[in-house]
């Protein structure tokens, strides 16, 4: 009955960083699965990542990882000041001295932890009396972070966070898929409003401030501020490059408020528009855009954005590549396998990598709080902001617009449009306004982008 | 400790450079965009010229 009922059923309800922790984020990952299945909250990331939650805190190792640990130079091991005893494994501290070399010049080299880990009695490789040589292994810290440089992801969930998030590779090709999908022809058909996908960044920079205010780094938080750009995979590309400790609370926080866009949207756009605002009649009839601006636009697009801000590249090549993969007309097979198989198995992939990372240790910290209590204002000013530069754009236009398609900005592809759609028809039923808000909708995706590009600039 | 100056500069220029590319890129669009149309036009405009003599 040991190994059936042993260590881990024990642990699960004592285990992590306070008592009962893991049963607390085994009951969030099932509240986001609940959201997923049941409210149908972006229930492809939900459902995976919730899933992914269960299974890590029932079996935290699932995220760990390993690090060797290696002489830096010639010598004799004349101290080791680990004794782990056969059978079990030994909590090594931070900092903490683990032995020393007698380098033959008679200095001497102390061999401290980096990072904390657990030493196991077969993990330590040298004795006392043995010579060792530059880069030879000392010994093997277990259950290290995957942050820590020189980790090694030996799990499923930790192998793929390693390969594929912080790589950066998963949130890259995700574009990819994404620009296979975005038809640009609104945006195309009315590129003023472009104007208001800028607008809408407003909130990123906004929360970034706040962020600080409430005691981030810089880094932190841009990772944080990037939420308000309503895109899950440029928050996941930039918390991965700036702060990847913070992953395991920005990418869910993303995630879960762009399905919840429906709720946070409208009483700002209520609140910043009379009823009068929100019935301006707009012509449902877009300018025919032709094949050959559709073409030219992801080319366009590419060299104007990547020669203004060039750290955007990575982003704004994958979106516009996939994109032109979709508008060529000549690349069918690649542009269907893009949109539908290719993105759907990296969305797997970046659930398990996401979901996967939310152990307790990482999830369940007063910064996630922070980072979702942010999220939320982040997403709350970029609406507000959008919604206040479109009826500043009305000052000087002759053929007004609907001031409501200014929240479109925030990305949130297309819930945000059809946040705006739907109200647009409640307050004047002959409006039809989903194609005018899908234009500062995948504009606001391109003001992510450059958004996420300014960042790295200034602090990548 | 937060280096405010940085942090005003990141928030500043990072924000004006955002709404300065989208400008540039919704001028760009619009100059193609009329381009390709005055092109489509001229071909229609000869195609419609009665032939010579």
């Amino acid at each position: 009955m040991g190994p059936l009922i042993g260590g881990g059923f024990i642990s699960f309800f004592t285990g992590g960083p306070f008592p009962g922790s893991y049963v607390v984020a085994f009951l969030i990952g099932c509240f986001f699965v609940y959201m997923g299945i049941v409210k149908k909250w972006e229930p492809l990331l939900l459902v995976p990542i919730g899933f992914c939650m269960i299974v890590v805190n029932l079996f935290p190792p699932l995220f760990h990882a390993q690090l060797y640990i290696e002489s830096p130079t010639e010598g004799t091991v004349t101290v080791v000041n680990v004794h782990p005893i056969k059978g079990e494994v030994l909590e090594i501290e931070k900092e903490q001295l683990l032995l020393k070399i007698r380098e033959p010049d008679g200095g001497i080299v102390e061999i401290k932890a980096p990072t904390s880990g657990e030493l196991a009695k077969e993990d330590l490789l040298v004795k006392v009396g043995d010579q060792v040589y530059p880069r030879d292994q000392l010994l093997k810290l277990e259950n290290v972070s995957i942050l820590q440089s020189g980790a090694e992801g030996t799990e499923l969930f930790s192998r793929i966070f390693q390969g594929g998030i912080l790589t950066e590779i998963i949130p890259l090709l995700i574009f990819l898929g994404l620009g296979a999908l975005t038809d640009f022809g609104p945006l195309l058909a009315n590129p003023k409003t472009l104007i208001l996908g800028a607008a809408a960044q407003f909130g990123v920079y906004f929360v970034f401030f706040m962020a600080l205010l409430c005691g981030f780094d810089i880094k932190e938080a841009c990772s944080i501020g990037i939420i308000g750009g309503a895109d899950g995979p440029t928050t996941v590309y930039l918390t991965a490059k700036l702060a990847p400790h913070l992953l395991a609370a920005t990418a869910p926080a993303a995630y879960s408020y762009m399905a919840m866009v429906p709720l946070i949207q409208p009483p700002v756009i209520r609140a910043l528009t009379s009823k009068k605002e929100r019935a301006i009649y707009m012509k449902p009839q877009l300018r025919e855009v032709s094949a050959r601006e559709r073409i030219l636009f992801p080319l366009i697009a590419a060299v104007v954005i990547i020669w203004l801000v060039p750290r955007a590249a990575p982003l704004i090549g994958a979106l516009m590549f996939g994109n032109l993969l979709r508008e060529c007309g000549v690349t069918e097979r690649l542009s269907r396998t893009a949109g539908e198989a290719f993105i759907d198995i990296l969305t797997i992939f970046l659930g398990m990598a996401i979901g996967g990372s939310m152990t307790a240790e990482n999830f369940l910290r007063p910064q996630t709080v922070m980072v979702f209590g942010l999220g939320i204002i982040a997403f709350a000013t970029a609406t507000a902001f959008g919604v206040l530069i479109a009826k500043v754009m009305n000052l000087f236009l002759k053929e007004k617009i609907n001031p409501m398609i200014g929240a479109a900005g925030v990305s949130a592809v297309p819930m945000s449009a059809r946040v705006v759609q739907v109200m647009g028809q409640k307050a004047n039923p002959r409006n039809f306004l989903l194609m005018h808000a899908m234009g500062p909708n995948v504009a606001g995706v391109i003001g992510t982008m450059v958004a996420a590009g300014t960042f790295l600039r200034f602090v990548g | 400790m937060v280096d405010w100056a940085l942090a005003t500069k990141i928030a500043g220029a990072g924000f004006g450079i955002v709404f300065l590319v989208l400008i540039i890129l919704a001028m760009v669009l619009c100059g193609v965009s009329r381009l390709i149309q005055s092109l489509r036009r001229g071909k229609e405009g000869q195609a419609q010229q009665p032939r010579g003599k």
